[in-house]
């Protein structure tokens, strides 16, 4: 019965058309819309096939390490490529010797990843102190002071510009220009000032076993160094956090700001009002300030120095996880040095998601209903 | 298992069970002080309940090219129509009106079934188009909306020129003809009051015209093609009042060439364009008759009140 | 009493207007001073030969970089041709379909996901994904590709695009949506001829946005494209890049290499700018159009 109606309906309902016609084109139409729906649904499908490969192949291919290492991956600092050979020593610290000859053993390679959790975490950390206060004045600066001076368009622009400039570009200015700028001056003015002030010693030496004795000696200021990379870093992060901060603050309903004004609070304090009312926002700005310092790779490669420690020396050399893949992985060979740099790869991707997220989840809350 | 399960839980001392409750909230649900309504059926409706429209006999007189029967439509749990039933007559006029939240535009949309795109609509009943229900199972909605004009309340033309406007309908349904097209847009315009004004630029943007301009674009687009009714959701409410007499003078010239089902929220509009009003609240129908004797001699005092403007 | 008070919140706000004025002016001319002086080292660079001539293995005169920009051109090209259909569909899919089961939602949490990624990350799944799997095809020790790289760079791309395509169509307003399939249109016709070509001008400032993206980026191409110093037109084999050369020379040992570096940062920045500006101007533009309709 129901088909018999659907039968004469679509011929029925265009009497215009002749019925044959009118099928034809029904039937056109029905092959767009399904042509459409196949072409959107499957690209929709890859972007989520795209993530599970990521975590799929680093999941595989880091296997091998997860095997071996667990967890405990994450809290070990050993990092040794090859295999090495040394001499046994007894409790003492003498070397066993036995007829005559020195007995050696052979020691695994190694592989924790807790040395550049520590450089992408200081590193990333320093950069926000430098950067985050800076950006959130300047945000400031620009939503509240800059539009009557007709400064915010030029402005807005230069840093939106600035926030495109690839990273490349930002570490060869770093190697270039505030590398050798830090080693010849910034570097031994601190150290003129601070060396001799009791309890920052650390700042300057450090203390390595050189055969068996624990021996102090100068940090050679490089300035290829943790500060560097931290400076760089807090650079590179201005523009995007100083952005978001702008469009968070802009968002904050005009009524909140008069109100407050119409109180009798000062500039300051309607500033004030206006950070407190966007906070979740703001710090939705700092996470992707973080995610960003965090996943960044070239620049930091490059004036980081690349040492694989933990030093708390700002002077010493360190590295992150995407500098210790960007250097090690081209040359890394296949087995357990290719599945913990994976490992590591891993790790950093689950943390630069979990800031991308956090950041994402408090920008767009916030940002939605306040922005009508 | 199941008995201990519908076992009432025991009681708190002091309140052996809810009925003092009830007792306490009984005198808030009825209308406190209030003197009796005035409008028995639309205090009814108030209630929930779906009074019989009063449908006047000149309606049925007429022969309907539309038929709403029974019908009824929620948006997801609201309902938004309660059985709304009423034939719409062919080659006239006919207005709906009534207060915001009536269920008037629901109901306009509901015929080309537009609120097919909303999600969470349900319906029940039947609309019916040449006596086949656009509502059928393997109903063609394409072809379906090819046979209804709809014309919306903000003007919405395309981003394109204005040929490419008005000869939309026909570029969809694969008419490459450049003659033909061309044809077919003068004579919507002309129909449309508009090819006075915009025959020297029909290249240009139409985004470029004035908001009665393009509102008359929209109805000449909207009557490409022929249509067998044409829907008119608010045509005028975001136009100024010279452009309104405009688009009334062309509602009344295309009426004789069209059906048209005009939702408006002005009721001297309603009396200047319609041949038929029908006078809707709170999703059900109230009255529905010639427009002249709705406006002058209702039958219902709630009807004579509303157009009076005392009342809604 | 009170006025005293007053007038310490009134030096407190002073002072923190000047801290915030200061604010921008320190990130304004600290940014100035890192883009200024590469330009400016840039600028004494750069000569004809860069673009016209290739590595020529003599340190003292080491060429030019006319494969390398040919080679992120074509990389571009490559991850274009497809990072831009897949993108668009995905983002018609996240706009147009939105209201489907349990896909959408997550897609778009998805998408936004993907745009968090470290560069370097997408670069180790391409070498895992592309490099390994065509070696061991073609029993090649290695197959670094500019296929693979062009495959990393799209990956970047999709979610951005996707995501940016989205919401350029949201802000098509419905009314378009509902003329158009009042008329009769399917709803790919609604989607093909109404909807994408209102939104075509924001789409493709999207596209060109995700395109000077990618452009700048080095680390997705370490080991899939790997670099050249030859030039090459054929993406099977290690591709050179704009960017990758600017690596290997600006953390090598020689100046002349230094030098052409810096020439290459120096054309990495116009380009940029160029597509800011460019960018910029036409949302003006498409603002002022979009004003003139109300």
């Amino acid at each position: 019965m129901t088909t018999d109606v659907s039968a004469i309906s679509a011929a029925a309902l265009s009497p215009n058309a002749s019925s044959g016609d009118a099928r034809s084109q029904h039937r056109s139409f029905r092959l767009g819309d399904a042509l459409l729906g196949l072409v959107c649904r499957g690209s929709a499908a890859i972007i989520a096939l795209m993530l599970g490969a990521l975590v799929l192949v680093l999941l595989t291919s880091a296997m091998p390490a997860i095997k071996q290492f667990g967890l405990g991956f994450l809290v070990s600092s050993e990092w040794r490529v090859n295999e090495l050979e040394r001499p046994v020593k007894d409790a003492a610290g003498h070397v066993v010797m036995e007829e005559g000859e020195v007995v050696m053993e052979t020691i695994k390679p190694a592989f924790g990843a807790l040395p550049v959790i520590y450089g992408t975490a200081v590193s990333s950390l320093i950069a926000l102190v430098v950067a985050v206060p800076l950006s959130l004045g300047a945000a400031l600066f620009l939503v509240r002071v800059a539009p009557t001076l007709r400064l915010a368009g030029p402005l807005s622009f230069l840093i939106e510009f600035l926030a495109a400039i690839p990273s490349l570009a930002y570490g060869i200015w770093g190697l270039f220009v505030l590398a050798p700028f830090l080693q010849s001056r910034v570097g031994p003015a601190i150290q003129a000032t601070l060396e001799n002030v009791p309890g920052l010693r650390w700042l300057f030496y450090e203390t390595v076993t050189i055969a068996g004795k624990a021996v102090e000696r100068p940090i050679p200021i490089t300035g290829r160094d943790m500060l560097c990379g931290s400076l760089v870093l807090a650079i590179m992060i201005l523009p995007i956090v100083t952005s978001v901060s702008r469009d968070v603050l802009k968002a904050v309903p005009r009524t909140q700001i008069e109100g407050t004004l119409a109180l009798g609070a000062t500039w300051w304090q309607s500033c004030v009002a206006m950070l407190r009312y966007g906070r979740s926002g703001l710090f939705g700005a700092v996470m992707l300030g973080l995610a960003r310092a965090a996943g960044e790779t070239m620049a930091i490669t490059m004036v980081i120095g690349n040492n694989n420690q933990i030093n708390p020396s700002p002077f010493a050399p360190a590295q992150t996880m995407a500098s210790l893949l960007a250097n090690e992985f081209a040359e890394a060979s296949e087995g357990l040095h290719q599945a913990s740099l994976l490992y590591v790869a891993l790790v950093l991707l689950v943390m630069s998601l979990l800031f991308n997220i956090i950041a994402r989840r408090l920008v767009v809350g916030r940002a939605s209903p306040a922005g009508h | 298992m199941t008995a201990t399960m519908t076992q009432p839980h025991p009681r708190p001392e002091g309140r052996p069970d809810s009925r003092p409750d009830i007792a306490l909230r009984a005198p808030a649900a009825t209308p406190r002080g209030t003197p009796a309504s005035p409008y028995p059926i639309i205090d009814a409706i108030k209630r929930g309940e779906t009074p019989t429209p009063r449908i006047h006999d000149s309606v049925h007189a007429e022969s309907a090219i539309l038929t709403v029967n029974n019908f009824q439509l929620w948006y997801g749990q609201t309902k938004a129509l309660h059985g709304i039933t009423m034939p719409i007559a062919k080659d006239k006029v006919t207005a709906l009106i009534g207060p915001s939240g009536c269920g008037k535009s629901t109901l306009l949309r509901s015929v080309n079934r537009l609120n097919d795109l909303i999600e969470g609509v349900r319906v029940e009943g039947s609309i019916d188009l040449h006596g086949n229900s656009v509502y059928a199972r393997g109903v063609d909605v394409i072809g379906l909306r090819k046979r209804l004009g709809m014309v919306f309340q903000k003007p919405n033309p395309f981003p394109m020129s204005i040929f490419e406007n008005v000869v939309y309908a026909l570029r969809i349904a694969g008419e490459r003809n450049k003659k033909t097209l061309a044809e077919a847009c003068e004579k919507a315009l002309r129909q449309a009051a508009l090819w006075d004004e915009v025959k020297d630029r029909l290249k240009a943007s139409a985004m470029g015209l004035s908001g009665g301009q393009q509102q008359r674009l929209c109805i000449a687009r909207a009557i490409v093609s022929e249509p067998e009714v044409l829907l008119l959701d608010e045509p005028c409410s975001a136009l100024d009042p010279i452009a309104t007499l405009r688009i009334e003078e062309l509602i009344h010239e295309i009426s004789s060439r069209y059906t048209v089902l005009i939702v408006t929220h002005n009721m001297q509009q309603a009396a200047r364009v319609s041949d038929y009003t029908a006078f809707m609240y709170l999703g059900r129908l109230v009255e529905y008759g010639r427009t002249a004797d709705l406006f002058q001699i209702p039958q219902l005092r709630e009807t004579e009140d509303y157009v009076t403007g005392r009342f809604g | 009493m009170a006025s005293a008070r007053f007038e310490t919140r009134r030096l407190t706000s002073d002072a923190m207007f000047v801290v915030c004025t200061a604010c921008a002016i320190v990130i304004v001319t600290l940014l100035l001073l890192v883009s200024g002086y590469l330009v400016w080292i840039g600028a004494g660079a750069i000569n004809l030969s860069f673009f016209r001539d290739i590595p020529t293995g003599d340190v003292a005169n080491p060429g030019g970089m006319r494969h390398a920009i040919e080679g992120t051109v074509i990389l571009l090209a490559l991850a274009a041709a497809v990072g831009v259909p897949l993108g668009v569909a995905a983002g018609v899919y996240l706009s147009e379909y939105r209201h489907e089961w349990l896909f959408a939602g997550p897609l778009r949490f998805i998408a936004d996901v993907l745009t968090g990624v470290p560069s370097i990350v997408v670069g180790i799944l391409g070498y895992e994904l592309f490099v390994v799997p065509v070696a061991r095809w073609t029993s090649n020790s290695v197959s670094f590709s500019g296929y693979a790289g062009a495959a990393a760079l799209a990956f970047i791309m999709i979610p951005i695009v996707a995501r940016t395509t989205e919401e350029m169509l949201r802000l098509v307003p419905r009314t378009y949506r509902e003329g158009s399939l009042a008329l009769g249109a399917s709803k790919a016709q609604t989607v093909l001829r109404v909807v994408l070509p209102s939104a075509f001008g924001s789409i493709s400032t999207g596209i060109m946005l995700a395109l000077a993206r990618v452009a700048g980026e080095t680390a997705p191409l370490l080991f899939t494209a790997l670099g050249s110093r030859l030039l090459t037109r054929d993406p099977s084999e290690p591709f050179p890049s704009l960017t990758l050369q600017i690596y290997t020379y600006a953390t090598g040992p020689y100046p002349e290499q230094k030098k052409l570096a810096w020439a290459g940062i120096l054309v990495l920045l116009a380009i940029l700018f160029v597509v800011n500006l460019l960018i910029r101007l036409v949302a003006a533009r498409h603002a002022s159009t979009r004003l003139g309709k109300s």
